[in-house]
């Protein structure tokens, strides 16, 4: 029976976890003192980071909102990169429709952010190739943990066979999510950086 | 660059967010809670009743047209993959990594309401994103994180301001003799860096001019002051009372076990057990389609509510 009921909620469930997974980390950072400079830039780049989504939003899986968000969350630190990964995948989908979805990309791009606030930790420079194979993972992070939610939320019955099924099906999407990024990173990631630390510090400078 | 929403005449569109908003999550509470088909079936005729009396029926049907391919791989995937169920219906040959296909009525029904409930969901997801505003609902949360819906806020704004500047930028660039759209692929790169360093630089310069603008007008100086009210007026709380006793009534059928329908391994026959409540719920959830129809035959209606 409580088998049972658990399986019938698992999307609840789960939709719930993430909700108050998103609320606490919100939470920690409006505790925190932060100056009018900080915010501003934040909403700036979530939405720089939503805005890129609109343009490959037909091709499904190559997202450079990843590698911007990434590229945020490496110079300036694990919170802002949360905060700016989950509110772009928020702000983005008021334009292109909301969907039980939303928290899910909420919590994946936020953990993206956050993962490359821990790389770019008290580093100066912006390693290429370390960054971009850790873009490149987070391409297959971010996929696997949708998988989570395309399994539990479309396929039936929750099963081991129809769950390797769901991550075989996903495989080649992730992989050009992953492509996206190197690319991205490669391309993009010598100038965002220095752009972006030129405003750090002047965000240190000022405050 | 606007958002989907878009705000028409009816009654749906007078009520306060935080009223549709409450209608709209009871209504995805109860769609998760329940399986038993002729619960779902009532949810999928109130939700439809709602989309049509809030005038989005053709945004609808775009919805509709995603969801159906995904429903009927949902029941495809399920009569295929679960073999327990005793009316077996088809039996097939051997397949490589399915084993003997076996297809029974369990299977198919379960698939089915399991597609039910996903269409459901997606059409409030659609009655959601077609009639709350985003500006609104966003400001219902102001009062547990200020900060963060500021920056919310601030990001929707700076969307269709991004888009604006990727232009002019382009058309600079133009101005100056740089072939945008020709050459190779890595010309076209090599062009494009450039824009989007541009983009990005001159968005971060004005963020910070917007930070001293609000830093002299005294943002987080002290309490924050409201510009906006939405009041609530009688209509709302007249539907915010019927939607707190439908949930009651809702979660009196589930916690009584009858919300569930036992699937497998033989279809039990679907009878309701409680008409009472069956009916207080469907009374409750169907009044705002009710009001709305009363508001356009009576404008005395109209005044008072």
């Amino acid at each position: 029976m409580i088998t049972k009921l658990l399986e019938i909620n698992w999307v609840l469930v789960s939709f719930v976890i993430i909700v108050i997974i998103i609320l606490l980390m919100f939470r920690k950072y409006e505790k925190k003192k932060s100056d009018t400079k900080e915010i501003a830039l934040i909403g700036t780049m979530a939405a720089i980071a939503g805005v890129s989504r609109i343009p490959f939003a037909v091709v499904m899986s190559v997202q450079p909102t990843t590698f911007i968000v990434m590229i945020t969350g490496y110079v300036f630190g694990s919170q802002t990169g949360f905060i700016v990964g989950a509110l772009s995948a928020l702000v983005s989908n008021f334009f292109l429709g909301q969907g039980p979805w939303t928290p899910w990309q909420m919590l994946c791009w936020g953990m993206c952010g956050l993962a490359a606030g821990k790389l770019g930790k008290n580093k100066k420079e912006l390693n290429i190739i370390l960054f971009a194979g850790i873009s490149a993972f987070a391409g297959y992070f971010f996929g696997w943990t949708m998988n989570i939610w395309h399994w539990l939320g479309f396929v039936y019955p929750l099963t081991l066979k129809t769950f390797l099924a769901t991550y075989a099906a996903s495989f080649p999407f992730d992989t050009l999510h992953a492509v996206g990024n190197i690319a991205f990173s490669i391309i993009f990631g010598k100038s965002f950086f220095l752009i972006l630390l030129r405003f750090k510090k002047r965000l240190v400078k000022s405050s | 660059m606007k958002y989907l929403y878009s705000e028409k005449n009816n009654f749906i569109y007078k009520l306060n967010t935080s009223t549709v908003v409450f209608f709209i999550f009871t209504l995805f509470l109860l769609s998760l809670i329940f399986t038993h088909p002729i619960y779902l079936g009532t949810l999928f005729i109130i939700t439809t009743l709602m989309i049509i009396t809030s005038g989005n029926w053709l945004e609808w049907k775009g919805y509709l047209r995603l969801s159906i391919p995904i429903v009927i791989m949902i029941i495809l995937v399920n009569s295929i993959f679960v073999k327990t169920g005793s009316n077996v219906i088809y039996q097939g040959p051997t397949l490589p990594f399915i084993g003997r296909l076996r297809i029974t009525l369990e299977a198919l029904a379960y698939g089915g309401a399991m597609g039910l409930r996903l269409i459901i969901i997606i059409s409030l997801f659609c009655l959601y994103t077609y009639t709350v505003q985003p500006d609104k609902f966003m400001k219902l949360f102001s009062r547990f994180s200020s900060k963060i819906i500021f920056i919310v806020i601030l990001s929707i704004r700076l969307f269709p301001l991004l888009i604006e500047d990727y232009k002019r930028i382009i058309e600079v660039q133009k101005t100056r003799g740089v072939k945008i759209n020709k050459g190779k692929w890595i010309d076209k790169i090599k062009n494009a860096l450039p824009i989007i360093s541009v983009l990005l630089l001159s968005s971060l310069e004005r963020s910070f001019e917007q930070a001293e603008s609000m830093y002299a007008r005294g943002y987080g100086s002290g309490k924050r002051s409201i510009y906006q009210k939405d009041i609530k007026r009688r209509r709302d709380y007249i539907i915010t009372i019927s939607t707190i006793i439908g949930l009651a009534s809702g979660l009196c059928i589930f916690t009584a076990g009858q919300g569930s329908y036992s699937y497998y391994p033989k279809l039990s026959n679907p009878s309701l057990l409680d008409y009472r409540l069956y009916s207080i719920l469907v009374i409750t959830m169907i009044l705002p389609a009710i009001l709305n129809w009363g508001w356009k035959k009576w404008p005395i209606l109209k005044s008072k509510i």
